[in-house]
């Protein structure tokens, strides 16, 4: 049913203090047709979270324990070589940040899509590159001038989307977006998160966005999961999980984001920091020092990710109705202000 | 070499943060301790070795002997001790060097970080400056002025070889001073009403500084073998313990290319310039990683 | 108090084989800042309000216009006697981690501003890491933590309040925030703002809010007036909450269309839209500069000019008078279009009573 199951990955790191998990046991699906957002502060692991997808957490972290099925091929983890670069633009689109150089700056956009061809040992390039330029005709970018152009000839925006178009020409089935609208500003946000939805639609993909806006992929998600010390703390379906947040974190990260709706004064920011690989805590819930409903399990108990409702998941000690209306407390240990 | 964990909780600084900064960036890797080992031989041999040794003895028996106990690296044409020659020479060489890189290091990043932080009229001054100094041709002038000049003094050959060398260090600070005098500190700390003085010297500098060390470390090698070179085409004045004059006795007067008895009389000059090339490209490994401290606390 | 009228700035170009090309950054802008105010400047990328920011904080010089400080025209005085002025108003850069030295620590960013700041009000230079810390608990964080560590060891939201706290060194009147919250992570901005607008009412510090991103205007606290910016430039401003709930300018309009909903939490507005084509710099505009990008252009816009009316009003100056230069500040509402109307674009919370 899922194109892609994730199931209890743990991504681990060489640090000066060992080896220390950024993804402790992650479970996630991304099935046809849907949307997911993973959400998440940085250093929640997000992004080493969607690498391993696609097999490529860079040294000095390795995929410790988990499995990654792709539908169709089996466990993506175990793959190298040859298969895997298959997988890779084939099965799988990953498109980087704006922002990041991704994109060769000595080479123009379509030559660049020939190399893609050559190395997916694709037979019609002349097909690839017609295919290409549908893509980008209907993504709003005028096809012809952006395969001649280099990429310090386009925008932030255009560059988002020319990289779209690089994850979707191989036919991948699932598509994954590292931050997709940080770095842009508004007006190029709306028109790339449409574009999503659009490409998302028409061919039936499952879509995984890695962000920190809650806000912006709250527009197009079918599904949320939030993430915050390498742990997927909630998970379920965008509406459900935004109107009766289950878990004290994505509670507080609803009410920390600015909206342009709503009650100024109601907003709050987060205590505290968020934790990275070295400062996560090892033993009970990795967020009971910024948590308003912390009680004493919290601290040696660390709560497992398990299904709460239909299709919803939460890691939490606290009874869901207590964190829906309760007003949070003072948290226990508030570190530095972020 | 363990390294404690660095982590980003709070912690006090040592209290001679410099030094164990050096110490650290220099142990993590054995390269650079060998490189920063050579350097250290070399300086010392500089130091100590005339004082160590006496005048050089005459043994016209033993002419171009071949290794022994009692000669390590054998003798030269007047059956003075090679090694003896090569620890005193030591000092010409690297007194030479050491002079040069310092006068590079001073003017060149002086004339280059005012140059690239006033900009305007100062910038085409100095670089005008800077150009005629670039256009000197160092080798020729110096055969040229051996001739009237003594050049037994490592100070005045260090002099003129610093003096005509810094154009290329001040060219490479004032682009990279240009780059970075758009970065946001540098526009806060002009905002914030901070001198100019205060800008180049403890915001710029420090920023440039890793760039400069390299420069400097890898135009050190440039000049050991600029002066061995000139002394090795037959630069007056002659002295039997310079490494040049030695290797010139060796392939001229020795037939060292010919014969085999010469051999090591001409290795041994060699050797040492290679082994100190060595040491200082070992050593400029660590020179990045001491003026960031952001390398520095990693795994 | 800052007073800025017609401020322009023009970039002379001079490609080797394209020629002389000049590029309006701005194009005639006003604004009021009244002590402790704030005023916000929202627009896309490019639209000059970085350059705006810049022409404040003196790092760039403008071409037209004058800038009164405290009743004081700074094109009339020497350069000293400027960047005096200049002083009392500070940056706060976009990317925290170029914004502090790299290779310095904390204490020593801190330090050399308050010592000289010390020596130039007549204060005690040694007593600068008392001032140290007190600033650094200002903008809420600890001292003792904070101090002896270098940029890369702080997040990114320390990073940003130990730049505030750089510039609060020099007792600044006015602060500049130059897309201050764009490069931090969503759930901490709020820290941030918060802290913008308790520097407001604590330390009666006016600000400057220069941002993409409209919902963070809201926070910097209240009497705000937004302004919103197109090519340099201004097509609508007045208080903040009325160029948000009644925006009349289409571009107003988009801007405000784009902000992402929440869906489950709130509604779009049904009147939401989008510029009908790409910003292209090279075509000729001599009407209306949005014209080309609106969806309710006519025929009209691509030949006149707008300039600001208040509402009630046409750009063209038909049906109420033109803003007089005393006007400003007063929050009116005014904007430039030949045929504005109110749109509801901007998200309705589910569930809340109409705003």
């Amino acid at each position: 049913m899922s194109e892609v199951s994730v199931r209890a990955l743990t991504i681990e790191y060489q640090t000066s203090a060992g080896w220390l998990p950024a993804v402790a046991d992650a479970w996630l699906d991304l099935r046809p047709g849907e949307i997911t957002g993973l959400v998440g502060e940085s250093g929640s692991g997000k992004s080493t979270l969607a690498l391993a997808l696609l097999n490529a957490v860079p040294a000095p972290g390795r995929i410790a324990a988990g499995t990654v099925e792709l539908a169709g091929v089996g466990d993506v983890t175990r793959l190298t070589g040859k298969q895997l670069r298959k997988v890779r633009g084939g099965a799988l689109g990953y498109v980087f940040q704006a922002s990041q150089n991704s994109l060769n700056p000595l080479k123009t956009i379509g030559r660049q899509l020939l190399d893609l061809g050559r190395s997916h040992e694709v037979a019609d390039l002349r097909a690839l590159i017609a295919r290409a330029k549908d893509l980008a005709d209907r993504m709003g970018l005028d096809g012809d001038r952006v395969l001649d152009s280099y990429q310090h000839q386009l925008s932030g925006g255009m560059r988002q989307r020319v990289g779209i178009v690089f994850a979707l020409v191989l036919n991948a089935k699932v598509l994954i977006l590292d931050e997709p609208t940080t770095a842009l500003d508004m007006l190029s946000q709306a028109s790339v998160l449409d574009i999503v939805r659009k490409v998302h639609d028409e061919n039936q993909l499952s879509t995984l966005i890695i962000t920190h806006d809650i806000g912006a992929v709250s527009e197009i998600a079918d599904r949320l999961a939030v993430m915050y010390g390498g742990r997927i703390v909630e998970d379920g379906p965008l509406l459900d999980v935004l109107r009766r947040p289950s878990h004290p974190y994505t509670k507080a990260l609803i009410g920390a984001t600015a909206r342009i709706t709503g009650d100024v004064d109601a907003a709050r920011a987060l205590p505290g920091r968020p934790p990275d690989l070295t400062t996560v805590a090892r033993v009970g819930c990795v967020f009971r020092d910024r948590c308003g409903f912390a009680v004493e399990t919290c601290a040696t108990v660390e709560p497992v990710l398990a299904a709460s409702e239909d299709g919803r998941r939460r890691a939490c000690h606290v009874e869901p109705s207590t964190v829906l209306s309760g007003a949070s407390g003072t948290p226990a240990a508030v570190g530095e202000p972020a | 070499m363990a390294v404690t964990t660095a982590t980003l909780g709070a912690s006090p600084r040592a209290r001679r943060p410099a030094l164990l900064a050096f110490r650290t960036a220099v142990l993590r890797k054995p390269g650079r301790v060998v490189g920063l080992a050579i350097i250290v031989l070399f300086a010392l041999m500089a130091v100590a070795g005339p004082w160590f040794y006496g005048r050089l003895e005459i043994d016209p028996d033993a002419v171009y002997a071949p290794p022994s106990a009692k000669h390590w690296l054998g003798t030269d044409f007047a059956g003075s001790d090679v090694l003896q020659e090569i620890i005193v020479g030591a000092r010409y060489v690297l007194g030479t060097a050491a002079l040069a890189a310092l006068i590079t290091a001073v003017l060149g990043t002086g004339i280059g970080l005012v140059a690239g932080y006033r900009r305007g009229f100062t910038d085409s001054v100095l670089m005008r400056i800077t150009d005629f100094i670039l256009t000197i041709p160092a080798f020729p002038l110096l055969i040229v002025l051996s001739t009237v000049w003594d050049f037994s003094s490592p100070w005045l050959m260090g002099l003129v070889l610093g003096g005509t060398g810094w154009g290329g260090m001040a060219r490479a600070v004032r682009s990279q001073a240009l780059s970075l005098r758009e970065r946001g500190f540098l526009e806060a700390a002009r905002g914030l009403g901070l001198s100019t003085r205060h800008i180049i010297v403890k915001e710029l500098l420090p920023n440039i500084a890793p760039y400069v060390a390299m420069h400097l470390l890898l135009s050190t090698i440039a000049f050991v073998t600029a002066e061995v070179g000139l002394f090795f085409l037959g630069v007056v004045p002659f002295s039997t313990t310079n490494w040049g004059v030695m290797l010139n006795q060796a392939v001229f007067s020795g037939g060292a290319l010919e014969s085999p008895d010469a051999l090591f009389y001409l290795l041994a000059p060699l050797s040492c310039i290679v082994l100190l090339t060595l040491g200082i490209v070992l050593f400029l490994d660590a020179v990045d990683e001491l003026f960031n401290p952001r390398l520095r606390e990693r795994a | 108090m800052i007073q800025a009228r017609g401020i322009t700035r023009t970039y002379q170009t001079h490609g080797a084989f394209t020629g002389a090309h000049a590029v309006p950054a701005l194009r005639g802008v006003d604004f009021t800042l009244p002590d402790g105010g704030a005023v916000s400047f929202i627009g896309e990328s490019g639209c000059g309000k970085t350059t705006l920011g810049k022409i404040l904080t003196g790092l760039e010089t403008f071409d037209g216009g004058e800038l009164v400080v405290d009743g004081v025209e700074l094109s009339g005085l020497s350069a000293r006697a400027r960047a005096r002025y200049f002083r009392r108003i500070q940056m706060i850069h976009q990317d925290p981690y170029s914004a502090l030295n790299p290779t310095r620590t904390v204490e020593a960013t801190l330090g050399d501003p308050l010592r000289m700041r010390a020596k130039e009000i007549g204060g005690d230079p040694g007593k600068w890491r008392e001032r140290a810390a007190e600033l650094l608990t200002l903008v809420g964080l600890e001292p003792a933590a904070v101090l002896p560590k270098y940029p890369h060891q702080l997040s990114g939201g320390q990073r940003q309040r130990v730049v505030i706290a750089r510039a609060l060194t020099v007792d600044p009147e006015v602060l500049i925030a130059d897309e201050a919250v764009s490069m931090i992570d969503v759930s901490m901005r709020l820290g941030i703002l918060s802290l913008l607008r308790d520097l407001r009412t604590r330390l009666g510090i006016s600000l400057v809010f220069i941002t993409h991103d409209v919902a963070t205007a809201r926070y910097v606290g209240d009497g705000g007036e937004l302004h919103v910016i197109y090519r340099g430039e201004v097509v609508e401003r007045g208080l903040t909450d009325d160029v948000i709930l009644t925006p009349v300018h289409p571009y107003t309009q988009c801007l405000l269309s784009a902000v992402p909903i929440m869906r489950g939490l709130e509604e779009p507005g049904p009147d939401r839209m989008a510029p009908i084509r790409a910003l292209d710099e090279r075509t000729a505009t001599p009407g209306c500069l949005f014209e080309p990008r609106c969806p309710f252009a006519t025929q009209e816009c691509a030949l006149t000019h707008p300039t600001l009316v208040p509402l009630g009003g046409d750009g063209a100056g038909v049906g109420s008078a033109a803003v007089d230069v005393g006007d400003l500040g007063d929050g009116a509402h005014v904007h430039a279009c030949l045929h504005p109307a109110a749109r509801r674009v901007v998200g309705v919370e589910i569930g809340a009573a109409s705003a």
